[in-house]
């Protein structure tokens, strides 16, 4: 029978604050047998090797600095890690990387944790999520009072006044964003079935601007996916553009016709190549980041990729 | 198998000087690269010279025709039909390359005469490794001297079968060596784009070009009739430069209506498309399988 998911924000303090809540934490879930892990930052996974040392080998160690990488494909990593312990449930100390992303990251991480709300919402796993009170900027702690259901603050559980939906949450996500495209960008329109003149207006442009070869690859796989979508339920005119900006090679596909999609569009990983969504979802999958604006004037599906 | 050809040609592109070699899988594989080789012939006012123990009526792979017309073909010289006996043994049975080839000179030199554009040869030398001691260097020798005959014709060209299942490997190789073409079937299709090539040995397809939505109906019709046989179905993908996503949809679709061990094999995976699949993990596509992987033959099994 399906369970319900258990996600909690721990704003600690400190060190100290920090082991008091998460040593207890790995211990009930040791004694509770389910599958621990821990995926914290490499400060965080020394202090507690070291301070739950007891456990042994029933908890598993990841460093968040090669984990959190990629959000869908994080979301994936830990799809992977529940269906593969089932029908042990996950007890997950988890906490992302907040530093060294540029806005658009940071946005798309936030996202993520409220998107885990979604994809575990029947998993029964348990997970804390750390927030360093003391380090992080405030905005990224008051995020995570809007994205976990539950709250864990100075030793008090209680559930968050401010958690909002995932598809609430995304779409005020989907809101901050931007579309802004250069005067420069370069453009093919499309008209056929056939794409292969947009593989190779992509390929060759990927390789101008210096993307390596399986980036290219992805990004020209991802192109070709959003295009054949818009052939068939979109409406012409259609084309795709494509520029280079600072560390970024971007593209849009983008059609005459009005596509509502959600802000969970693409996120939920399907169970099978078989399910509906499997090709956005891959489409999220093989590049950095995928964004979609559905207006008056069209949809428009912008696929970024760093070099 | 890793084989390098110079000239790797389907059957219905076999011209004019090519010494080409057949070495089939099974049985349909045989009839139907010879099935095209002769008809092309016959309605093409070319000549097929074949030389086997079968009779006329039964030639490999030869589609149903009505006995007068068979009589029409043999009658006029069109279609000649030599025992082995007559064309390349000598009168202890023993195979005599001199006599094949002063056979194969004759009649290709009779083909103007004779009122053909061309002169196609054909005979299966399965049989020479039927047990017996086979004289490597005489077969070798014979297939050399035959390769000077036609690959310098305007008007010969010729196929040599081989049964890869009785063929050791050294001898394939050595065999493989002295002919300038490998024949295969005909594409199932090829727009310039794609081709589809179905397989044998495993029985499968192949994929060369690129595969996107524009050419999905006609995978998905291709792909539906090879999954019809028993047993896994392998995709040789070593040339294919791109596929879709929706290509991978529509695999998964049809692994799974197939049970468990019969999956279908994607060999030779590109990288790129390794690449996605297993971002995506194996697990989304249930019934398909990693086989062969380039470089390691016989390797590379998950």
């Amino acid at each position: 029978m399906a369970a319900e998911l258990e996600h909690r924000a721990f704003l600690y303090s400190g060190d100290d604050d920090f082991l008091r809540t998460a040593v207890p934490f790995l211990e009930e879930g040791v004694a509770a047998e389910r599958a621990v892990v821990v995926v914290a930052r490499a400060a965080n996974v020394a202090l507690l090797r070291e301070a739950a040392a007891g456990l042994g080998s029933a908890v598993e160690f990841f460093e968040s600095e090669s984990f959190y990488r990629h959000p869908v494909r994080t979301l994936n990593q830990y799809q992977h890690l529940v269906v593969g312990q089932a029908p042990r449930r996950v007890y997950a100390l988890a906490e992302p990387v907040w530093t060294g992303h540029e806005p658009r990251g940071l946005l798309e991480w936030m996202r993520y944790e409220s998107l885990i709300n979604a994809v575990f919402a029947d998993s029964g796993a348990t997970a804390l999520c750390p927030y360093d009170r003391d380090r992080l900027p405030p905005q990224i702690v008051e995020q995570a009072r809007r994205t976990h259901p539950d709250l864990l603050v100075d030793g008090v559980a209680a559930p968050s006044p401010h958690y909002e939906e995932p598809l609430r949450y995304g779409a005020g996500c989907d809101r901050q964003r931007t579309f802004d495209r250069p005067r420069l960008a370069e453009y093919l329109p499309f008209h056929t079935e056939d794409l292969r003149d947009v593989r190779a207006f992509v390929a060759e442009r990927a390789a101008l601007f210096d993307l390596d070869e399986m980036t290219a690859q992805n990004l020209v796989t991802a192109v070709n996916e959003v295009a054949a979508n818009a052939l068939q339920h979109g409406v012409p005119p259609m084309g795709v553009w494509m520029w280079e900006s600072g560390p970024e090679v971007v593209c849009e596909i983008g059609d005459n016709g009005f596509w509502q999609p959600d802000a969970l569009t693409g996120f939920l990983p399907p169970r099978s190549a078989l399910q509906r969504g499997f090709g956005l979802w891959t489409v999220r999958l093989l590049v950095d980041l995928m964004e979609v604006r559905a207006g008056w004037d069209g949809t428009f599906v912008r696929l970024r990729m760093r070099r | 198998m890793d084989e390098t050809w110079h000239t790797k040609r389907a059957v219905s592109g076999v011209r004019p000087g090519d010494h080409a070699l057949l070495p089939y899988g099974d049985l349909e594989e045989r009839d139907r690269v010879m099935g095209t080789y002769v008809d092309d012939a016959l309605t093409g006012n070319e000549k097929v010279v074949y030389v086997t123990d079968a009779p006329a009526d039964r030639l490999p792979g030869l589609r149903p025709r009505t006995r007068a017309r068979l009589d029409r073909y043999t009658r006029s010289r069109q279609l000649v039909v030599l025992s082995r006996a007559d064309a390349c043994l000598d009168a202890r049975g023993r195979f005599a390359p001199g006599r094949l080839l002063d056979t194969l000179g004759r009649e290709v030199g009779s083909t103007d005469a004779e009122g053909f554009r061309a002169t196609r040869w054909t005979t299966d030398f399965s049989w020479m490794l039927d047990g017996r001691p086979l004289d490597v260097a005489a077969m070798l020798g014979c297939e050399h001297r035959l390769g000077d005959t036609v690959g310098p014709s305007a008007v010969a060209m010729a196929i040599c079968q081989i049964d890869r299942r009785v063929c050791p490997p050294a001898q394939y190789a050595a065999l493989r060596d002295t002919h300038e073409v490998l024949v295969e079937v005909d594409p199932r299709f090829d727009d310039g784009n794609l081709k589809i090539v179905q397989t044998f040995r495993p029985a499968g397809l192949r994929l060369e070009g690129e595969l996107d939505h524009a050419r999905h109906h006609v995978f998905e019709d291709e792909l539906a009739r090879v999954a019809r046989l028993p047993g896994a179905v392998h995709l040789d993908l070593a040339r294919l430069a791109f596929l879709d996503l929706g290509s991978l949809h529509l695999m998964a679709g049809l692994a799974a209506d197939r049970t468990a061990d019969a999956p279908l094999v994607l060999d030779d995976l590109p990288p790129g498309v390794l690449n996605i699949i297993e971002m995506v993990g194996w697990h989304r596509l249930p019934g398909l399988v990693q086989g062969r992987t380039a470089g390691f033959p016989n390797g590379g099994t998950r």
